[in-house]
């Protein structure tokens, strides 16, 4: 019976993720790797990872069901959820942006048209500047959406700004920071105290010594 | 408009409750409510209608800001019962407050969240079920409602899967001042230790402490332990007021560390929620298998003067419905017992103006009859099921 749970967030955290937690003591054998599965143990018999869609390893953490997961702070962000976040993990380090096309001055509009994939980061932003916005919600290609007139300007996540480029768009505003966290369930936290300190002890090794 | 289905449908975070799920919930109401009887506390009921005033003063805006509102004939604006400490405090202050102290007063009623505290606690209707001791700020007192939360937890057969972590506003207060940070960067300290990031608490202390001070606070607020916690925090932390919080909390670990009972309690420095409320001691109560906190309580001495008496209080609430779940999950095998009980024999009635004459009748099942046999069983204490037909 495995220890901890971690929910690890699918796609672009992933390998990166798999890696630190691999080199923290927490590695997954190649041919698990290789499989389809969506839950696994590691070599050590200690740790269950299961693989979930970024947006929902808060979910699972907040519930219990997993005890801790690795996630960006984007999906932390625009979740609002309650956990604990003993760990910043330098992986996945990005920028939450405010972007427009070239030569658009977002100042000219007395209501801005946002379209994005993180509705509450971009109401807070904006909110806290008292501009009133159209909040549009995609789930992805959002860099389309001013270049077709769907929207004003676009908050989304940059990682070499080439997508941004290539669409025409630039960055007006950086919003915040982002990168992978280790997030914890606040009960397990306390129940599996021991537990979730090695785990932690390890990845801040991993990533002192990094 | 299909009205079948809007009649159907129940609103977000509301539920039934039935069976075995049902009785298991009223034993657990029972063990809580028996164990604050055997400590003397005195039941209250408060009104489930209440002024929303209440409960902004009783709670603070943010917390209040979640309830049911709506307005009174007059105009005044009305909340459903957010929690069952606001009123009880305004009636220590006011219908007791010639009374003898300390008040013990304890409570299990329904309270209600227009938003629910977190996506994991998906309720708008819960039940709290807790006490509440007024009048005596002392080690004893703090000690009395600690005791009656580890005696409940004990009785609900969990296995020690638990844990009652105590803190003590004190020390973050002390930290705080002595960085004479204003109300903003107080906050934002608090946050980073709330959610248990070292590493930015550290960057955040950086300019106004030495590194390695930054460092060993920032460290001290991951840790969860026993004793070894106080004396590791005392090695970090200087100022008086903190000083004096953790001379408290190592005298209450004293008393618990002689009754035995260190195995469920831990000591919890990051532990800093609603540090504008509690005045003293802090605990939160987590059971295995919810992923939430179940329950939380402390010392809150300012609370009853903003009802016209200012005496010290303090208390704790338990979250009933959470702690059905976790029972019944623990204890599969008690709602098995409870559901097995044996079904009772049926007496059968017949209502002899419906039924058509003819053969069917049998002149031993005449109502009064069966009612006769049926009230002898009762006046035995026996369970009976009459079958009614259709």
């Amino acid at each position: 019976m495995p220890e901890l749970t971690i929910a690890v967030a699918k796609g672009r955290l992933q390998d990166e993720a798999l890696a630190l937690l691999a080199a923290a003591g927490a590695g997954v054998s190649s041919q698990d790797l290789s499989s389809r599965r969506l839950a696994m143990e590691d070599e050590s018999g200690r740790y269950r990872f299961i693989f979930v869609k970024p947006a929902d390893v808060p979910v699972y953490v907040e519930h219990g069901i997993a005890d801790c997961g690795v996630v960006g702070r984007d999906v932390l962000l625009e979740s609002g959820s309650d956990l604990l976040q003993p760990l910043t993990l330098e992986i996945g380090r990005c920028r939450i942006v405010v972007a427009a096309r070239n030569g658009v001055s977002l100042n000219d509009f007395g209501m801005l048209r946002v379209a994005t994939k993180y509705p509450c980061i971009a109401a807070a932003h904006f909110g806290t500047r008292g501009r009133p916005v159209e909040i549009i919600e995609l789930s992805g290609s959002v860099e389309l959406a001013p270049g077709l007139g769907l929207a004003d300007c676009i908050v989304d996540l940059v990682e070499s700004g080439r997508t941004l480029r290539e669409n025409g768009l630039k960055e007006v505003e950086v919003i915040d920071e982002s990168t992978g966290r280790l997030v914890v369930n606040r009960a397990s936290y306390q129940l599996k105290a021991k537990p979730i300190a090695r785990l932690i002890g390890a990845l801040s090794n991993r990533i002192e010594g990094a | 408009m299909d009205q079948t289905e809007s009649l159907s449908k129940i609103p977000a975070g509301m539920r039934y409750y039935f069976g075995p799920e049902a009785r298991l919930r009223r034993t657990v109401e029972e063990t809580g409510m028996s164990i604050f009887d055997g400590w003397s506390y005195e039941e209250i009921t408060t009104p489930t209608i209440d002024h929303y005033s209440l409960f902004e003063h009783g709670m603070g805006r943010a917390e209040a800001q979640r309830a049911f509102r709506f307005t009174d004939t007059d105009g005044r604006l009305l909340a459903l019962r957010l929690d069952v400490t606001s009123a009880a405090a305004r009636a220590a202050a006011t219908l007791f407050a010639e009374r003898e102290r300390p008040l013990r007063l304890c409570y299990a009623a329904p309270v209600f969240r227009q938003q629910p505290q977190s996506h994991a606690e998906w309720r708008r209707e819960s039940t709290q079920i807790g006490c509440e001791l007024i009048g005596a700020n002392t080690r004893v007192a703090d000690l009395e409602v600690l005791v009656i939360a580890s005696e409940f937890l004990r009785r609900l057969d969990l296995d020690g899967n638990y844990a009652i972590t105590l803190n003590d506003v004190g020390i973050f207060n002390g930290v705080a001042e002595r960085l004479r940070l204003d109300p903003t960067s107080r906050e934002e300290m608090r946050q980073l230790i709330d959610v248990r990031n070292a590493a930015d608490l550290e960057r955040f202390l950086t300019p106004y402490t030495s590194a390695e001070e930054a460092q060993a606070f920032a460290q001290l607020t991951q840790l969860a332990g026993k004793r070894e916690s106080l004396d590791l925090a005392r090695s970090v932390i200087s100022n008086e007021q903190s000083r004096a919080a953790l001379d408290r909390l190592e005298s209450l670990w004293n008393v618990i560390e002689s009754l035995g009972l260190t195995g469920c309690f831990e000591i919890d420095l990051g532990d800093v929620a609603r540090l504008d409320y509690y005045t003293g001691l802090t605990f939160k109560i987590y059971v295995k298998g919810a992923g939430y906190r179940v329950g939380s309580g402390g010392r809150y001495d300012d609370l009853t003067a903003s009802f016209g008496k200012a005496e010290p209080a303090v208390g704790f609430v338990l979250d009933l419905d959470a702690l059905t779940d976790v029972v019944h999950l623990h204890t599969a095998d008690v709602s098995a017992t409870l559901a097995s009980q044996a079904e009772p024999p049926e007496l059968t009635a017949n209502d002899s103006e419906e039924e058509p004459p003819g053969d069917s009748r049998d002149p031993s099942k005449n109502p009064s009859e069966v009612f006769i046999e049926a009230l002898k069983r009762r006046a035995k204490g026996e369970r009976v099921s009459l079958k009614l037909g259709r």
